[in-house]
């Protein structure tokens, strides 16, 4: 005997996420040497030590390389990215997360 | 990651490193900012969270990973990194869905099972939102099903009329508590209002939902004993329809870009209730914040998921007198505004003064037997506010000086507020008392439950970490099956 089939019809609940364009990403620089790395992290504790031996390191395969520490809040502020975009070369960003 | 797509814009290029527990976190908020193909360098969580505490003990995973991160920045992007096509709307499936089973019983399963596999669930069974019951949701507010409120973190989910009754129909509630719902969600939905943190952080934060003004009776919500318990069935669905618009408006799930370590407490409703005015001598919470009181209104505040509340006690065991529970309120507030009065001297977490560090707000519920008794000592809730602020302070000889320090550099930085740095200059002197909390209005009253009198409180940031406001109040409108909220 066939039994007829129950359907259950209900809509979705997801929010729509708007269409965007998405961006790339910067062109890479070619190595490390003569250049200024900016090192950022907010203020979670560990990351200070984790750049300390960052810079060690890159002083002895990169001796010309620079660093540029710079804490702050989570997203990095408006002045402290300007700044880091003039003086710097490339970046790593750490939240300790 | 926000950061690392801001930089990257700027023409640095960057590497975003993160621990593997944050790894999914990391993947999806490169697309939230519009850049899938940042780099993110994920290391090693058990690694990194128990090597970072000294430099020696985190060497080896330095060594171990210097490289990689080199190697994020010479490497040249590849064809597919340098994409930026447009990205197309995301709606997450299609707008129906159908379930057929043998029984009316097992396509409810169906649904129901395959809500949760999608990550559309909270977890427990939902009511199915057919089109019947979104329509017969979407009677309970005059406003239009396609109008848009604004977009949900983190994932910036677009937040229809529509899409709001559909999650409150999941969640159980009734039409009539829809108005309500959707106020709360006007108040996330607020770019003022950070509900990034609230609902993405890995602090396990929380939000308290406060519902003032008469409509709270018409919806026969719990405003007495147990109002923030089980069994009502307004307070709870009224929370979990909140519960479930944010998971997919937003489109947070744990682990994933919902890091709350231990989840969250009320996890499905949130801390849901209405203030007693039937039994309160005082004004509802709202006309402390500029609504007539008559008028029905909703307060959404961020609080934290560690010790999640404080208790000052009263009860029905131990005898209590107002006073006491004063003295313990201030006395609590003293001690955990003295143990983050050094943070004043930071910047803060986010892009306003102060962010996310030091003088917290405190959302304080008092019964309404204790309130009858401040009333009786003269107290409305702005004296009480002022009492409480005036006895949260300590002779400035009893401050360290890092302790004057972190006050000074705050009111240079602005973490003191401009407005309140001439009563800092003028307590910052032999013989002056200096006040721990920021301002009166950082202690918020409601007053909940009955007989016998007790209070307790929650507190948050005064400043959240990514906008500008934890707290806010949205009166009800819209209402079209009760009196109040129209």
């Amino acid at each position: 005997m066939n039994q007829e089939k129950i359907e259950l019809r209900v809509l979705n609940p997801r929010g729509e996420i708007e269409a965007k364009v998405a961006s790339s990403p910067s062109p890479r620089i070619a190595d490390l040497s003569g250049k200024r790395i900016g090192l950022y992290s907010n203020m979670k504790q560990g990351m200070d030590n984790f750049y300390t031996v960052f810079e060690e390191i890159m002083k002895k395969k990169y001796p010309e390389a620079t660093a540029m520490k710079v804490s702050g809040a989570f997203l990095i502020r408006d002045e402290d990215a300007e700044a880091m975009a003039k003086e710097a070369d490339a970046f790593v960003y750490g939240v300790g997360d | 990651m926000a950061g690392t797509v801001k930089l990257e814009k700027l023409g640095l290029p960057g590497v975003f490193m993160n621990c593997d527990t944050f790894d999914d976190d990391a993947g999806s908020a490169a697309v939230d900012n519009g850049m899938p193909a940042v780099r993110h360098h994920k290391i090693s969580s058990a690694e990194f969270y128990k090597l970072r505490g000294s430099v020696e003990t985190i060497r080896p995973l330095v060594e171990k990973i210097f490289d990689e991160l080199v190697d994020a920045i010479v490497t040249p992007l590849t064809s597919e990194e340098t994409d930026t096509s447009q990205l197309p709307p995301d709606t997450d499936g299609l707008p129906q869905l159908l379930y057929i089973g043998d029984s009316y019983e097992e396509a409810y399963e169906n649904f129901n099972q395959s809500y949760l596999v999608k990550q559309w669930g909270d977890g427990l069974p939902m009511v199915a939102p057919t089109p019947d019951r979104i329509r017969w949701m979407l009677t309970g507010t005059k406003r239009l099903s396609q109008e848009v409120l604004g977009t949900i973190n983190p994932k910036n989910g677009t937040a229809t009329i529509e899409k709001i009754a559909i999650n409150a129909v999941m969640a159980g509630a009734r039409p009539e508590y829809f108005p309500v719902i959707i106020s709360v969600i006007e108040a996330l939905t607020d770019n003022k209002f950070d509900d990034l943190h609230v609902l993405a952080s890995a602090g396990s934060f929380g939000l308290l939902i406060v519902v003032g003004g008469p409509i709270g009776k018409e919806l026969n919500m719990n405003s007495g004993i147990g109002f923030l318990g089980h069994s009502n069935r307004a307070n709870n669905t009224i929370g979990r329809a909140v519960r479930l618009a944010t998971l997919n408006i937003g489109r947070t799930w744990p682990a994933k870009n919902d890091m709350a370590l231990i989840g969250r407490l009320s996890a499905h409703t949130f801390f849901t209730f209405a203030e007693n005015s039937d039994m309160s001598p005082w004004q509802p919470y709202h006309a402390s914040r500029g609504f007539p009181a008559e008028q029905s209104c909703v307060t959404v505040a961020s609080i934290h998921g560690s010790g999640p509340l404080q208790h000052f006690y009263g009860g029905m065991i131990m005898t209590w007198t107002a006073d006491g529970i004063l003295d313990r309120m201030v006395d609590d507030l003293l001690r955990s505004s003295r143990r983050t009065l050094r943070e004043w001297g930071q910047k803060g977490m986010g892009v306003v003064p102060g962010s996310g560090v030091g003088a917290n707000n405190h959302m304080v519920i008092l019964f309404p037997e204790l309130v009858e008794e401040y009333k009786k000592m003269g107290y409305d809730q702005t004296k009480l506010q002022d009492e409480i602020y005036r006895r949260v302070s300590v002779p400035y000889e009893d401050l360290t000086s890092e302790e004057i320090e972190a006050i000074k550099t705050g009111m240079e930085l602005g973490v003191v507020p401009p407005e309140r740095k001439l009563v800092f200059e003028k307590a910052l002197h032999p013989g002056e008392k200096v006040p721990l909390l920021m301002m009166p209005e950082n202690i918020h009253l409601f007053v909940a439950g009955g007989a016998p009198g007790c209070a307790f409180s929650f507190n948050y940031y005064r400043v959240p970490p990514y906008t500008h406001t934890a707290i806010m109040t949205r009166p009800i409108t819209g209402a079209t099956l009760t009196r109040a909220g129209v």
